[in-house]
């Protein structure tokens, strides 16, 4: 492409994953904080900082897993199940081995599913399909259908409490993303998680584990359902094996790929989700403190969706890169 | 480096408005009330919110209203932005109710009064209001009772469709229901939860109902569209067992005006919503009210006197 306006496509492009969403959250900041000086306060950006934890931390496995080429919708049914059985084991074994338990049994669950897509070949979309159900229906029969209440100061804290002033799932989210981005590009694991999402066939013929890296994925998925669940349901100081999770599959996945990892598999965004997960937060929080109807909070989130993919779309095209 | 940038730019931004901002709004001098509520979509909310503007509008307090959209986690955070904003007083109609507890601890501790209208309670609140749900499953079966009397129905067998259980406050209907039918001496066969909360779980259930028990005479179901999903699924069977429902919505009305459902329970939704501003003004004035249940009293609807109900349920709402 030639001429001032083709560079500067080519430069915005090249510079989209880096920089993209954070410069369309500053813009949204900016705005929102023009029109309403409650959205700019102090507590209302941290608060909703905070809120943004609970699907940012769901949503770090499922890079992973959306970039190995699979996904998993049954994380909703895994945070309740996960969920109810820690709360409800607080009694017994305290708030700190409840919390394991919770972030244990989510883990175990996403090996189940990983054991199902990768040893009996069953496709993730059916396999996770079903085990929705599975999970839930154990919370249910478990808890004979009623919520289970948290009362734990520990756990509670989790949610709730401030360290310097900085609202614990915030500290949580920082070292999560931060752990989850250097495994992803220091690790071997991480490279390996690309190539068998780029070309399966490829990266089992030069020596990957494929089977292993898929299962990995999956349980990493569990893994951190199982943290977001522990601040959720510190946050909400309850666990509801019916409500708990419901939805939670279509906002982790909206984050990732508004994040900018293409459900295609292969090369994705870890940070991206991150900044996507502020971004959906701060419209959701700007246009409700303006009194927008919230239907139209619906209409807004899906056209960000599809401008964003339709924005990757275009950036790969103009870099000449594969079609995503 | 790029990465690190990219967050460095996104917290400059934030500190920046974060500053021009300041602490927000200042302390307010005029009255706002800040409304969190379930969801519109059904004609109860509306109601139930119509009743709170109503009551805001008549005593000159500002209103905010923010949808839950059936949306626990949502709930929570617009709690914590409603306290953040510093209402003088908050009303909620909660999705889960057993999820407010630390969100309306948080509140208490800004001095902001607390008022659940419906649903049920979680926490510090400072009272809940809500209807009388254990008379209104016993009035059903005392209707149902009086109908079987006067169709000289004998059969002795009633089946309840109860709410789920974490509404324990509306669980009551049910409660109170299977406690009368014991009390008259009818056995009830059928004792399940709808599944799930809609027109069409009511219609699943009560299949279940009949094909368990064919000859089973009534049915109470604690919740408004499940009755009348209820209602049509034995309208399909051919079978004459009798619904009686709860809530008074539009759908119900028109199911009994059809002919198809006995009887149904009328809640007051927009009373409801409305004495809840009542309630914060007398806080607001120094009364005490501290984790107390107020209850709305519940109305039997027949056949007979379901147009002079719904002139009235319309004339509210057009207010």
């Amino acid at each position: 492409m030639n001429g001032v306006r083709g560079h500067a496509r080519v430069w915005i492009a090249s510079r989209w994953d880096s920089f993209g969403l954070p410069a369309l959250i500053s813009i949204l900041l900016v705005t929102f904080s023009l029109l309403s000086s409650t959205f700019a306060s102090g507590f209302n950006l941290l608060s909703n900082l905070a809120f943004s934890s609970l699907v940012g931390i769901g949503a770090i496995g499922m890079v992973f897993c959306i970039m190995s080429g699979d996904f998993d919708i049954s994380v909703g049914s895994m945070s309740a199940l996960a969920g109810v059985l820690g709360a409800s084991l607080v009694g017994r074994i305290g708030g700190v081995g409840a919390v394991l338990v919770t972030v244990a049994t989510a883990t175990v669950c996403g090996f189940v599913n990983g054991v199902f897509v990768t040893k009996l070949k069953i496709p993730a979309f059916i396999t996770t399909l079903g085990m929705q159900y599975v999970y839930r229906a154990i919370a249910y029969i478990y808890t004979s259908n009623t919520p289970v209440y948290i009362k734990d100061p520990f756990w509670l804290f989790l949610g709730s409490g401030t360290v310097l002033g900085i609202p614990f799932p915030i500290i949580i989210t920082v070292v999560c993303f931060a752990a989850a981005v250097y495994v992803l590009r220091k690790t071997s694991f991480g490279r390996y998680v690309v190539a068998v999402g780029t070309n399966k066939t490829a990266a089992m013929l030069s020596g990957i584990n494929v089977d292993f890296i898929k299962n990995m994925v999956f349980v990493l998925v569990g893994f951190f359902v199982g943290i977001a669940t522990v601040v959720t349901a510190s946050y909400l100081g309850s666990v509801n094996p019916g409500m708990t999770g419901q939805g939670y599959e279509f906002q982790v996945i909206t984050v990732v790929v508004l994040g900018g990892t293409a459900l295609t598999g292969g090369n994705g965004n870890m940070l991206g989700a991150f900044f996507a997960s502020l971004f959906l937060t701060y419209l959701q929080n700007g246009l409700g403190l303006k009194q927008v109807n919230s239907y139209w909070q619906f209409v807004a989130t899906g056209l960000v969706l599809i401008f964003a993919v339709g924005i990757n779309r275009v950036k790969s095209a103009l870099l000449g890169q594969r079609e995503a | 480096m790029k990465k690190i940038l990219s967050i460095l730019l996104v917290l400059a931004v934030m500190a920046g408005a974060a500053f021009a901002g300041g602490a927000g709004e200042g302390a307010k001098k005029e009255v706002t009330i800040g409304f969190s509520l379930w969801t519109m979509k059904y004609t109860f909310f509306q109601a139930v919110e119509k009743g709170v503007r109503d009551a805001c509008k008549e005593l000159g307090y500002k209103y905010i209203m923010i949808d839950q959209n059936e949306d626990a986690t949502k709930m929570v955070n617009d709690l914590n932005s409603l306290v953040g904003q510093k209402v003088t007083g908050i009303v909620i109609t909660p999705v889960d109710p057993g999820a407010i507890g630390p969100a309306v601890k948080k509140a208490r501790d800004a001095k902001i009064p607390v008022v659940c209208a419906d649903i049920g309670k979680t926490g510090p609140v400072n009272a809940l209001m809500i209807s009388n749900n254990k008379k209104g499953g016993e009035m059903a079966m005392e209707y149902m009772d009086k109908l079987f009397k006067e169709k000289g129905i004998a059969s002795k067998k009633v089946g309840v469709g109860r709410v789920q259980p974490q509404y324990t406050y509306a669980s009551q209907r049910g409660d109170g229901f299977v406690a009368k039918a014991k009390e008259m001496g009818y056995t009830v066969v059928s004792d399940l939860v709808t599944q799930p909360p809609t027109a069409e779980g009511g219609y699943d259930t009560m299949q279940q109902m009949l094909s368990a028990n064919p000859d089973i005479a009534g049915v109470f179901f604690a919740s408004g569209r499940e009755a009348v999903g209820a209602s049509n699924a034995i309208k399909a069977a051919g079978k004459n067992t009798l619904v009686v429902g709860y809530n008074g919505d539009p759908e119900e009305i028109q199911a009994m005006k059809d002919g198809i459902m006995a009887g149904d329970i009328a809640q007051q939704p927009y009373y409801i919503g409305y004495q809840s501003v009542m309630l914060l003004k007398e806080i607001f004035a120094g009364k005490t009210y501290e984790d107390a249940v107020v209850p709305v009293d519940v109305a039997l609807l027949t056949p007979s006197n379901v147009d002079e109900f719904q002139k009235k349920v319309d004339a509210l709402m057009k207010k």
